[in-house]
C-alpha cells in the first residue's frame, strides 16, 4: 500500500500544519509516512509544496506523475501541481485565486484553470475553502476546510479513522481546536455531498 | 532505554534532541537554511538540561566556542548551513591538528538544488580535506542514531567529525524514537597543554604527524560503524546519505535484484568493506547527493585492490550533477546502468504559462521603503550607482521594480566587492554597498574597518531591521550593539541613522551622505526599522491599517508600481486599492502619494511608535 498527496500552495496558508496532521495520524495508525517541505523563502508569498508519502515508500519526494491525490490551496498553483497528476488522479483545488505580486501579465481565469484541471484527471473537485472559512470567523481555518475534503474525498479516510485524524488535529495545532474541528467537518461535509 | 517513546518530528529537531540525549553541554551556530532548527530545538530546551547554546555572530565565531568547549573537554556541537563552513574553515582545519579533548560534532546542513543558497557546493569533501571523518544520515531516524554514534567515535579518538546533512533529510518529518535528555557533560576545568592546543609551526609539525596516524585509526573504527549491506546477486549499489532512500524504491519500482550497500560514514569509506562487497560482485553502482565524493573513494579503493570490474557513477553521466537527485533521475541511471527497460513512462511537461510566483517583501517591510528612498535620493542626486547587494531578505531587492542589487555573491560581500568595483573603474564608479544588520556583523564589521583605513569612498547602507530575518526570525547583535556607534568607533565621519518609515527624512539623509561620498569619504546610513513580520507577531490587535480614496486617487500608479506592496492592488480603472487583511500600517504609500489619497483608518502613531520601539 502506497499513498502519494501532493500539497501545493502559498506560504502562510497553513499547509505544513496541514501535513503535520496527516503525519501525527498516520503514525498514530500505525503507518509509515514521510512529509519533505520546502522553507526557505516561503514566509515571502512564495510558492510553496509538501510532499506527503503514506505506506511503502522510501523517496522523500514524489515524482512527477505519481501523486495520488493533489491537494491544491490556491488556484493558479494547482496549475502548477499539473506535472505531478496522472490520468488516475484525485485533485483536489481550492477556488481561490490569490494573485502573484507583482505581476503585469494576464492571469488565467478560475474557469478555464477548473476545465484544464478536468481534461487532465478524471476526478476533479472545487472547493470554496476560503469563504468556508470567512463564514467560521477566520481565513486561517481554510486548511482545515481542505483536510475535510480530503478525507471526503479520497481513501485517506480507509487508512486514518476519523477519530485519530480528530485526535491528531488537537495534538498539532493544540490551540482554537473547536473552530478547527468545526472547520474540519465542515470541509468533510461539504466535499461529501460533491461525491 | 527508560522514557523512549515515538514522535513524529522534523529532522533537525531529531538531530538536536538525539544531542540533548547525549549530553551536549556547548551548542553554538549561525541561522542558515536549511540548518536553522537544531540550535533553535536546543534554545527550546536548554533550560531543562543546563546545556550552553548561543547564536554566534558568525559561522566562525560560532565553531572556535564549540571547539575551545571541546578543547577544554566538554561535549560540543556547532551548526550551521554549508556555506557558512567555508567561514569556519580557518579553525576548522586546526581542529583536527590539535583534536579535542571530548567530542566536537560539526553539523552542516547541504542545500543541493539551492533552494535558499547561491551554491551547492558538497561538504564531504572538506572530511577530505581536513582529515576529519563525515557521517551522512539518510533520514531522521538514521540522523538521530548517528548524532549519538558520531559524538562517541570522537570522544573515542578524540578528534572532531561532521555530519552531513541535506535539505531531505533536515526538513522531513518521520516518526522518530527520542528518550530523555542526558546530563550535559562540561570540562571539570581546564588543563593546560600547549603542546598539543598551541599550533605555533614546531608544535603543528609534530601534530601533523599524529594526525596523519589518527587518520589510519579512524579508517580502522570506520569498517566498524553501522553500514547497511544486503547482499543480493550480482550488481553492487553503493550509496550514502538520502540517496539510499532513492535507491531503495528504484529497485522496487524497477523490480531488479542488487545488492546494496549503503554507507553511514562517506569519509572516509570503509575500504575492506566495499573490496570485500566488490569482491563478490561483477559491477558497482555509486548513487549519492551532491558531487562523486563516494565514487572517487569507491575507484581507488577496486584499483589499490586490483579489482577491474566497472563502476558507473556520476562520472559517466548517470546521475545528475546539477540539484538534487530525484526518483525519477535515479530509477533512470540504474536502468541504464543495468541495461534494463525503464518500464514506465511518466508525463511530466508543466503547463505552459503558469504565472511564477516569485518571494518578494512582505507588506509593510521596511527593505522596499528603504530601496524606494535610495532610488529617488540616487536620482535627485543624479548618480548612477553599482549597487552591490548581499545575503539577506533584502537580496530580493534584485526584482523589479526595484533592481538594486547588481552584485551579490557571499555573507558580507556588498562592501568588499564594491570597494573592488571602486577600484577596479579607477574610482570612477559611484558604489552603494547594501547590507543587513545580521549581516554586517557577521563579516561586514573587517570590510568596513578596509573601508576607513584604506579611504574608499562609497554609501554603506545598512538595513537594520532588528532582526536575522529571512531564515525566521532569530535575534541579532543589532538589538544590544548600535550599528551607528561601531561606524562612529571605527573612524566613519559620516554617519546617519534613519527611519526608512519616514520616507522624506530617510531621503535627506541619503541625498546629505551622497554628497559626502562625493567629497571624497565613505558614509555609512543605518536604516533602521523592525522586520514588520516581527512587529505584528503578538500584536495584531494594534496595528492601524490604511485605505484609498477612491474619490481622490488619479491612478497614477506610484504606489503599486514604485513601492511594490503586495497589499496594493491596481484595479482594473488603474486606480489602487489596498488589502486590509494583508496592511500592517507602515504608513509609506500615505507618505508618497502626491495626491493624499490614502489614509489611515484611525489614529497611527501610537502602532508606529510601538513598532518603533522593536
Amino acid at each position: 500500500m502506497r499513498l502519494n498527496i501532493y500539497l501545493t500552495g502559498i506560504g502562510g496558508q497553513g499547509l505544513i500544519t496541514f501535513a503535520s496532521i496527516i503525519g501525527q495520524a498516520a503514525v498514530d495508525s500505525g503507518l509509515r509516512v514521510t512529509v519533505a517541505e520546502t522553507h526557505g523563502l516561503s514566509q515571502r508569498g512564495g510558492a510553496v509544496d509538501v510532499h506527503v508519502r503514506i505506506g511503502e515508500a522510501h523517496s522523500p519526494l514524489i515524482p512527477r506523475g505519481e501523486a495520488d491525490v493533489v491537494v491544491a490551496f490556491e488556484i493558479i498553483e494547482a496549475l502548477r501541481a499539473l506535472p505531478y497528476t496522472n490520468p488516475a488522479t484525485v485533485f483536489i483545488a481550492n477556488r481561490r485565486l490569490i494573485p502573484p505580486p507583482a505581476f503585469r501579465g494576464k492571469l488565467p481565469k478560475p474557469e478555464d484553470v477548473e476545465v484544464e484541471i478536468k481534461s487532465r484527471v478524471a476526478s476533479a473537485y472545487f472547493i470554496d475553502a476560503y469563504n468556508h472559512a470567512v463564514k467560521l470567523g477566520n481565513p486561517i481555518f481554510e486548511n482545515m476546510v481542505m483536510l475535510g475534503a480530503l478525507f471526503a474525498l479520497t481513501r485517506v479516510k480507509e487508512l486514518i479513522s476519523m477519530d485519530t485524524v480528530e485526535g491528531a488535529i488537537v495534538k498539532v495545532i493544540g490551540k482554537a481546536v473547536q473552530e478547527n474541528l468545526r472547520a474540519f467537518r465542515l470541509g468533510y461535509s461539504i466535499a461529501s455531498a460533491r461525491r | 532505554m527508560a522514557n523512549c517513546t515515538v514522535r513524529f518530528m522534523l529532522g533537525n529537531h531529531a538531530v538536536a534532541h538525539a544531542a540533548l540525549e547525549a549530553g551536549i553541554a556547548v551548542a553554538a551556530g549561525y541561522p542558515g537554511t536549511p540548518s536553522s532548527e537544531i540550535i533553535e530545538y536546543i534554545f527550546e530546551h536548554a533550560g531543562e538540561t543546563g546545556t550552553y547554546v548561543e547564536w554566534s555572530s558568525n559561522e566562525k565565531v560560532a565553531f572556535e566556542v564549540a571547539y575551545g568547549a571541546a578543547l577544554a573537554g566538554a561535549r560540543a556541537l556547532v551548526s550551521m548551513k554549508h556555506v557558512g563552513l567555508n567561514v569556519a574553515m580557518d579553525p576548522l582545519m586546526s581542529s583536527a591538528y590539535t583534536g579535542v579533548r571530548n567530542s566536537l560534532l560539526v553539523i552542516t546542513a547541504d542545500d543541493p538544488g539551492m533552494w535558499s543558497s547561491q551554491n551547492e557546493q558538497d561538504n564531504r569533501w572538506v572530511g577530505l580535506h581536513s582529515h576529519i571523518p563525515v557521517f551522512e544520515p539518510y533520514n531522521p531516524q538514521n540522523a538521530a542514531d548517528l548524532v549519538k554514534l558520531s559524538m562517541d567515535f570522537s570522544s573515542r579518538l578524540n578528534h572532531p567529525v561532521i555530519m552531513r546533512l541535506v535539505t531531505r533529510v533536515s526538513h522531513v518529518r518521520e516518526p522518530v524514537k527520542v528518550c530523555e535528555f542526558g546530563k550535559p557533560i562540561y570540562a571539570s576545568g581546564y588543563v593546560k597543554d600547549p603542546a598539543h592546543q598551541a599550533l605555533v609551526p614546531a608544535n603543528a609539525r609534530l601534530l601533523k604527524g599524529e594526525l596523519v596516524k589518527r587518520w589510519e585509526e579512524v579508517k580502522a573504527l570506520v569498517e566498524d560503524l553501522p553500514h547497511e549491506y544486503v547482499d543480493d546477486g550480482k550488481v553492487l549499489i553503493i550509496t550514502s546519505g538520502v540517496a539510499y532512500r532513492y535507491v531503495k524504491e528504484a529497485l522496487e519500482d524497477l523490480e531488479v535484484k542488487a545488492s546494496t550497500l549503503n554507507l553511514a560514514a562517506s569519509v572516509p569509506v570503509p575500504r575492506k568493506l566495499i573490496a570485500n562487497a566488490a569482491s563478490k560482485a561483477d559491477k558497482v553502482i555509486v548513487v549519492e547527493e551532491g558531487d562523486p565524493v563516494v565514487e572517487l573513494q569507491v575507484k581507488e579503493t577496486l584499483f589499490d585492490e586490483g579489482i577491474r570490474i566497472p563502476v558507473y557513477g556520476k562520472a559517466e553521466g548517470l546521475f545528475t550533477m546539477v540539484g538534487e537527485l530525484t526518483l525519477i533521475n535515479v530509477r533512470e541511471g540504474i536502468a541504464k546502468a543495468l541495461g534494463v527497460d525503464i518500464g514506465r513512462v511518466v508525463n511530466h511537461q508543466y503547463v505552459a504559462n503558469v504565472p511564477p510566483r516569485p518571494p518578494v517583501f512582505c507588506p509593510g517591510c521596511p527593505h522596499a521603503a528603504s530601496f524606494y528612498e535610495l532610488k529617488i535620493a540616487a536620482a535627485r542626486a543624479r548618480v548612477k550607482p553599482v549597487f552591490s547587494g548581499d545575503i539577506g531578505c533584502y537580496s530580493l531587492g534584485i526584482n523589479p521594480p526595484f533592481n538594486e542589487q547588481d552584485l551579490l555573491t557571499n555573507m558580507g560581500s556588498s562592501i568588499g566587492l564594491g570597494m573592488g568595483v571602486l577600484r577596479g573603474t579607477g574610482g570612477r564608479q559611484f558604489i552603494v554597498a547594501v547590507i543587513g544588520d545580521s549581516t554586517f556583523f557577521h563579516a561586514g564589521l573587517p570590510a568596513l574597518v578596509d573601508a576607513v583605513y584604506n579611504k574608499a569612498p562609497m554609501l554603506i547602507v545598512v538595513l537594520d531591521n532588528r532582526y536575522t530575518a529571512m531564515t525566521g526570525g532569530q535575534p541579532s547583535p543589532t538589538q544590544v550593539i548600535d550599528i551607528g556607534a561601531v561606524a562612529r568607533a571605527i573612524g566613519v565621519k559620516h554617519v546617519y541613522t534613519v527611519d526608512p518609515f519616514n520616507v522624506k527624512g530617510a531621503e535627506e539623509a541619503l541625498r546629505d551622505a551622497i554628497e559626502k561620498v562625493k567629497g571624497g569619504e565613505p558614509a555609512v546610513v543605518v536604516m533602521r526599522r523592525a522586520c514588520a513580520l516581527e512587529a505584528v507577531r503578538g500584536r495584531g490587535a494594534l496595528v492601524v491599517r490604511y485605505t484609498v480614496d477612491a474619490d481622490a486617487c488619479r491612478a497614477c500608479g506610484i504606489c503599486y508600481n514604485l513601492l511594490a506592496c503586495p497589499a496594493i492592488n491596481k484595479l482594473d480603472n488603474g486606480k489602487a486599492t489596498i488589502d486590509q487583511a494583508a496592511c500592517v500600517g507602515c504608513s509609506v504609500c500615505a507618505q508618497i502619494c502626491p495626491y493624499g489619497a490614502i489614509r489611515p483608518i484611525g489614529e497611527p502613531s501610537g502602532w508606529l511608535s510601538k513598532w518603533g520601539e522593536l
